[in-house]
């Protein structure tokens, strides 16, 4: 049995496959004070629903899959440790300075990006070696001392180090690590050679400084996590979902949790080409996940998942680096949640606030009180007051009417049902913009794009997403509540191991190059036997990061053999670089020589067998709904729309709305006009 | 043939599909060229004109390269070459002919239909590491004329047909640019960037239609037209007359070269117009203005103060006039006069007034100065290398600069780089910079109350300091302005810090430079240099205390300097004395008064 855990900054979705293959899916609120309860509270429901303890459901499990928004959460509000910076003397600004570069050329409203670790807590360690490896300076230990003993006393709680050159020769980052594990033992640190060996001093900087002040705040998170779940019962494997789209051991994430930041939407593209695919025969997708909090949208083009090389925490060159490649999701600060009010100047904004998971919309009467979407939803007779959350929570409409009223009725002069219309609305443009940026502004027409709406608010303005755009087709998939847990019960193990090893293809340096192919086969090797064994199947990657003599920007080449045999596979290598470079940047230079700089090899574990069962439909879950009920539509005004259970649904029967689609998990509204229909997937098909 | 309304998804997407080809022209560019000005620095700019020779869109790179230019260029090619044909590419260089200078070696692709009719040009503009100037830089400050300043000229010269190079054109490049292949490499990324254009373009129009694209353009101008208009309207009518000076040179008169610039805002006819007649006449150095460089610098510092984002084309350029004296140093030399520095000294003496003028009208529009360039920590850097068979090397290096102006809302950007940059420019990377060149770069840091004080902040200056490694000479090169003339505040800001330039001896010892130097490097020694800092922007004293009080605690400013300047008073644990502050502010305010 598997686990698949989304923590959201609204709900935790579990995605469960059981020994027969089918799927289970359930939902409980996020505890943001304490997200691990959450995790466990989702599990209690699943254990409810098969009549079984959460130590026997747990007991049977052999993966437990986590993604969580905790890593990316601390690093935009600001909570991770107090970090200390240690560079090379003479270059203490490395973290203000960063690579220059700048958005907007006559925009002067946008302040210089604070460095991620203050200058306060940057210091200059005495030590220099050359680009050649030789050292110029060897490491000043006392001054290391004494830098160490500042760091006590400024009760810095991580620390990174990167100094200048440590890819090619280590040991003066080694040496600083000893004397940082001897005197300030229970302070955690990250060299930058190890966890990022890249060029560049300020990528390799931002990687270590990012992943050092996630260290304490990670470690707790996944110790408790594990510890919690193994007194719970669970005796299998811990995974957690990466921001590559993949996962790692529990372990291994707390040791590098840079890997992290950006994990949490990383899936849904994943789960979202599944479906495209399956239910449409799309190629281009857009897949939108509508959480309580945040709306992540990415771009399925040609059927790939959408990888960008640079990642960033925040927009490029105003955020700062990771300096791993990530899959390419776009958040904004929309969904059930989003906060509804209306400006000084009369304007009706909603989000990016949220009323999050606490304390909520207005109508759960659980201390919210200002309007939001959901409570919008609630007033148009889109959600069923008593069946939200397949009737786990009840909803009170006098609650969210008196908000709605309030907070933009009154002062838009709109009844209520107008108000909550233009709330719906606003959100909807929201959202739309949201899609724009990553089509329209990247010159793709959306309007033949297939639209996969996730995630549990999804249901509520899909259709009204999909028409804006002009889509073509709109598919709710049955999981699609919980997209990215689905996505993370798809993925694969996965590592990355990279070096550096600068050579010319005019003097190809073959036994330099064997022994860093070796040792990077060497570390997959490593893992297939301790990670990866028992994968159903694996697959490991070589590419060469290789450019034109005289070029920086450096470009991927597949590497197609384990080691270089003779001037020949040189030669192999050399004219597949040709060819690549033709094909991004539309010419090749033969002439030119080929220099190669960094070498990587990735590591892929298949951990599932069979493609991807069917929901299941769960014991005591059949309701009898009233089979009309009264929704208000912007340009309909009132009318009567058809009340249907997804999971009773005919396949196959077109269905036109207006018509409600309920689940326990999300009500998916089809307006007036447009028409669905269940496919044997179980996913709904909707023509907008 | 009827003309159709263009409904507004289309205008929309058709605006994004054309920018979002000259941005991959950009990246293509950016990754694909050989030269440190080009991969590292930035310094190109891509963009489409019309067929009515009209700026389209160009790629979010440097401002100086592509407000005004592209059109003079295309007009050029047009008047030059009558006939056009698919698979034509012209190389032009000329400021006599609309480009900024020399340096920025430009490919123009004519997008030509099956039928042989033109309807877009694609330009692609790049700094050369090198273009056979009689000294190793692309910055002849002192030459007399473009004899002296020996640049080879190429006033749109056909150098592709067919889609095939012009070898004798090459030929001739090979013979006369350093690095020859370095020169190939670029010019190779120069061409292959513009052929994407013209492929995209070409892609776009079987989708859409020529007609289509027309129509979208129409829209499009008229669309930037009404936004430039609206944002003008929410602006208050008045004149400014502001100045700014450069430092002199060999062919300047000694004080050097003061800039006058006059500018009308007219909001109720949402016009805006900056007069730059009352300048001296073309003078015999490299520093003199090509008619492109004026009149994008005097647009660059327009655009900067308007205060919302209007998209920069023929349409919103409608409602600004720039006024040029035939003959001036500020856009209306002729040949043989040079203008081998144009894009960069004195434009920037063109653009810092202007944002100063709006900062004059109203508190709350423009800028203060940003800081002159390019001192040591910019040089072109030139030798062979040791390390590698003694090959030769001549490449500008992007080591440090700062210089970002306070501006009416917000601190300065720190990596401002000069006005005519605007930060779009990377910094190296010392690791970057070491592998490439045999130097070692033993210092880069920015130096603590060196900032352009104000209520909000110029940047503070920078220090650094690189050598020669592994026996080599180095030979490094520059032409700064700002050492006498600093960038200057605005209400009540003050100046930003001064460039300096010094060589230390194996010894040690430090010997000051001239702003103007051209200084081998022996084993052992190293060329020490500070950037300039940008002016600031309202009294020091009106800074908000807690920002002052951060300041001091990252390191920016000494608390010495928090109290003489900025009048907030620090206890010893670095709390606000929020009583002595009040008193040290308000004498301040009176002493002013």
């Amino acid at each position: 049995m598997r686990f698949a855990v989304d923590t959201g900054g609204t709900f935790t979705d579990l995605v469960l496959e059981d020994d027969r293959g089918r799927l289970h899916m359930f939902k409980a609120p996020t505890t943001p004070d304490d997200p691990v309860r959450g995790i466990l509270d989702v599990v209690g429901t699943a254990a409810e629903s098969f009549g079984a303890t959460p130590e026997t459901l747990l007991g049977r499990g052999d993966l437990f899959i986590h993604g969580t928004t905790h890593a990316t959460n601390a690093c935009v509000t600001g909570t991770t440790a107090r970090t200390a910076f240690l560079t090379t003397h003479g270059h203490p600004d490395v973290m203000v300075l960063r690579e220059g570069g700048r958005l907007q050329p006559f925009n002067f409203r946008v302040p210089f990006p604070k460095p991620y670790v203050p200058r306060s807590l940057t210091f200059e360690i005495r030590e220099r070696i050359a680009a050649d490896g030789k050292v110029l300076e060897p490491v000043d230990e006392e001054s290391v001392l004494e830098i160490i003993g500042r760091l006590r006393e400024r009760r810095v709680e991580a620390v990174a180090v990167c100094l200048l050159w440590s890819t090619v020769n280590p040991l003066h980052e080694r040496r600083v690590g000893e004397l940082l594990s001897h005197h300030l033992p229970d302070v955690p640190y990250t060299l930058s050679h190890v966890l990022n060996p890249v060029l560049r001093e300020y990528r390799r900087a931002s990687s270590a400084c990012i992943d050092a002040s996630l260290k304490p705040l990670m470690s707790r998170y996944l110790g408790s996590l594990a510890i919690r779940l193994r007194k719970a019962g669970f005796r299998g494997r811990l995974l957690m979902l990466t921001a590559q789209g993949g996962v790692m051991d529990a372990e291994d994430l707390a040791a590098a949790p840079i890997h992290a930041v950006g994990s949490g939407p990383s899936m849904a593209p994943i789960a979202g080409r599944h479906f495209a695919r399956l239910d449409v025969r799309g190629d281009t997708a857009i897949v939108a996940d509508t959480g309580g909090t945040t709306y992540d949208v990415s771009l399925v083009r040609r059927g790939s998942i959408p990888i960008t090389p640079e990642t960033w925490l925040g927009q490029r060159y105003r955020g700062h680096i990771l300096g791993f490649p990530s899959v390419d999701v776009r958040s904004i600060g929309a969904g059930g949640g989003s906060i509804a009010w209306v400006d000084e100047g009369g304007l009706l904004q909603v989000g990016p606030m949220s009323a999050g998971a606490v304390p909520g919309p207005a109508s759960y009467g659980k201390g919210g009180t200002r309007a939001t979407v959901t409570d919008a939803a609630l007033v148009l007779g889109y959600i069923d007051p008593a069946y939200f959350l397949g009737g786990a929570m009840k909803l009170d409409v006098a609650l969210a009417q008196q908000a709605v009223g309030r907070d933009v009725g009154g002062p838009l002069g709109l009844d209520l049902n107008g108000a909550a219309a233009a709330i719906v609305r606003v959100a909807t443009e929201n959202m739309v913009g949201a899609i724009e940026e990553i089509t329209v502004n990247q010159g793709i027409d959306p309007r033949g794009a297939v639209l996969v709406g996730g995630g549990g608010a999804a249901g509520l303005n899909s259709v009204a997403i999909a028409r804006r755009l002009g889509c073509r087709g709109l598919v709710i998939p049955e999981l699609g509540a919980a997209l990215s847990a689905a996505g993370a019960i798809m993925s694969d193990l996965h590592a990355g191991y990279r070096a550096l090893q600068f050579t010319v293809s005019d003097g190809f340096d073959l036994a330099g190059v064997n022994m860093t192919l070796a040792e990077l086969l060497g570390r997959c090797q490593r893992f297939l036997e301790g990670p990866g064994s028992g994968a159903l199947e694996h697959s490991v990657d070589i590419v060469a990061e290789a450019r034109y003599r005289h070029q920086i920007w450096e470009i991927d080449v597949p590497i197609p053999f384990q080691r270089f045999e003779d001037e020949t596979h040189v030669a192999r290598v050399r004219e597949a670089f040709d060819r690549v470079h033709e094909e991004i940047f539309g010419f090749g230079d033969p002439g030119s020589a080929v220099e190669f700089v960094g070498w990587r090899a990735t590591v892929r574990c298949r951990l599932r067998g069979r493609s991807l069962g069917r929901l299941a439909r769960e014991k005591g879950s059949r309701v009898k709904l009233a089979p009309t009920r009264k929704v208000y539509f912007g340009d309909a005004g009132v009318v009567s729309a058809r009340i249907e259970l997804f999971e009773t649904l005919r396949p196959e029967q077109p269905l036109k709305g207006p018509a409600i689609i309920e689940s326990p998990f999300t009500t998916v509204v089809i307006d007036p006009g447009a028409r669905v229909m269940r496919k044997r997937s179980g996913s709904l098909v909707i023509t907008p | 043939m009827p003309r159709r309304p263009l409904d507004p998804v289309t205008l929309a997407v058709l605006s994004k599909r054309f920018d979002s080809i000259t941005t991959k022209m950009a990246n293509t560019l950016l990754r694909t060229g050989r030269s440190g000005v080009l991969n590292m620095a930035k310094d190109f700019s891509t963009s489409i004109v019309t067929r009515d020779c009209e700026l389209l869109t160009g790629a979010e790179t440097l401002p100086i390269h592509v407000l005004s230019g592209a059109d003079l260029m295309a007009r050029s090619m047009m008047e030059l070459h009558p006939v056009l044909r698919r698979g034509d590419a012209f190389l032009h260089n000329s400021p006599y002919h609309g480009c900024s200078h020399p340096a920025d070696h430009t490919i123009l692709v004519p997008v030509i239909d099956e039928k042989g009719t033109h309807h877009f040009t694609i330009w692609v503009k790049a700094h050369q590491a090198d273009i056979g100037n009689s000294l190793p830089t692309t910055y002849m400050a002192q030459a007399r004329d473009v004899y002296e300043e020996g640049a080879l000229i190429f006033p749109c010269v056909k150098v592709q047909q067919d889609g095939e190079d012009i070898t004798d054109i090459i030929r001739l490049c090979e013979m006369r640019i350093r690095v020859p292949g370095q020169w190939r490499g670029d010019y190779l990324a120069m061409v292959g960037a513009a052929r994407i254009g013209e492929r995209e373009v070409l892609a776009m129009a079987a989708e859409f239609g020529w007609q289509t694209l027309h129509a979208f353009t129409r829209a499009w101008f008229d669309y930037c037209e009404q936004r430039m208009i609206a944002a003008i309207r929410r602006m208050p009518s008045g004149e400014a007359r502001a100045t700014s000076t450069h430092d002199a040179v060999r062919g300047t008169p000694p004080d050097g070269i003061t800039i006058t610039v006059g500018l009308k805002v007219d909001s109720e006819n949402a016009m805006i117009e900056v007069d730059l007649r009352n300048n001296p006449d073309a003078m015999p150095c490299g520093l003199n203005l090509s008619e492109g460089c004026a009149r994008t610098a005097a647009m660059i510092g327009i655009f900067n103060s308007i205060p919302e984002s209007v998209p920069t084309s023929a349409g919103s350029f409608r409602r600004i006039k720039v006024h040029i004296r035939e003959g001036s140093v500020a856009g209306g030399g002729k040949h043989p006069t040079s203008m081998s520095v144009a894009t960069t000294n004195l434009a920037d003496r063109v653009t810092n007034p202007v944002q100063v003028a709006f900062s004059m009208i109203h508190d709350g529009l423009g800028l203060a100065e940003c800081g002159p360039i390019m001192g040591a920590s910019l040089a072109v850097i030139s030798g062979v290398d040791p390390r590698n068979g003694n090959e030769p090397f001549v490449n500008q290096i992007f080591l440090l600069d700062t210089g970002g102006a306070g501006a009416a809302t917000t601190d300065a950007w720190l990596t401002i780089c000069h006005a005519g940059n605007s930060g779009m420019c990377f910094l190296d990377s010392v690791e970057l910079d070491e592998l490439h060149f045999p130097l070692v770069v033993k210092q880069r840091r920015l130096v603590p109350d060196t900032e352009g004080a104000g209520r909000t902040v110029g940047a503070p200056a920078g220090y650094c300091e690189y050598g020669p490694v592994a026996g080599a000479n180095l030979e490094v090169v520059y032409v700064a302005d700002g050492v006498r003339n600093r960038a200057r505040g605005t209400r009540g800001g003050l100046n930003g810090a001064p460039i300096r330039n010094y060589l230390r001896s194996t010894e040690g010892e430090l010997t000051e430079l001239p702003g103007i130097a051209d200084v081998v490097l022996r084993p052992g020694e190293t060329v020490v240099s500070n950037c300039a800092g940008g002016g600031g922007y309202g009294p020091p004293w009106e800074r908000p205390v807690e920002k002052v009080r951060e300041d001091v605690e990252e390191g920016w400013i000494t608390r010495q300097r928090a109290h003489d300047v900025y009048g907030v008073v620090l206890t010893d644990g670095g709390q606000v004395d929020v009583a002595a502050t009040d008193a040290r502010r308000a004498g301040l305010a009176a002493a002013q008064a």
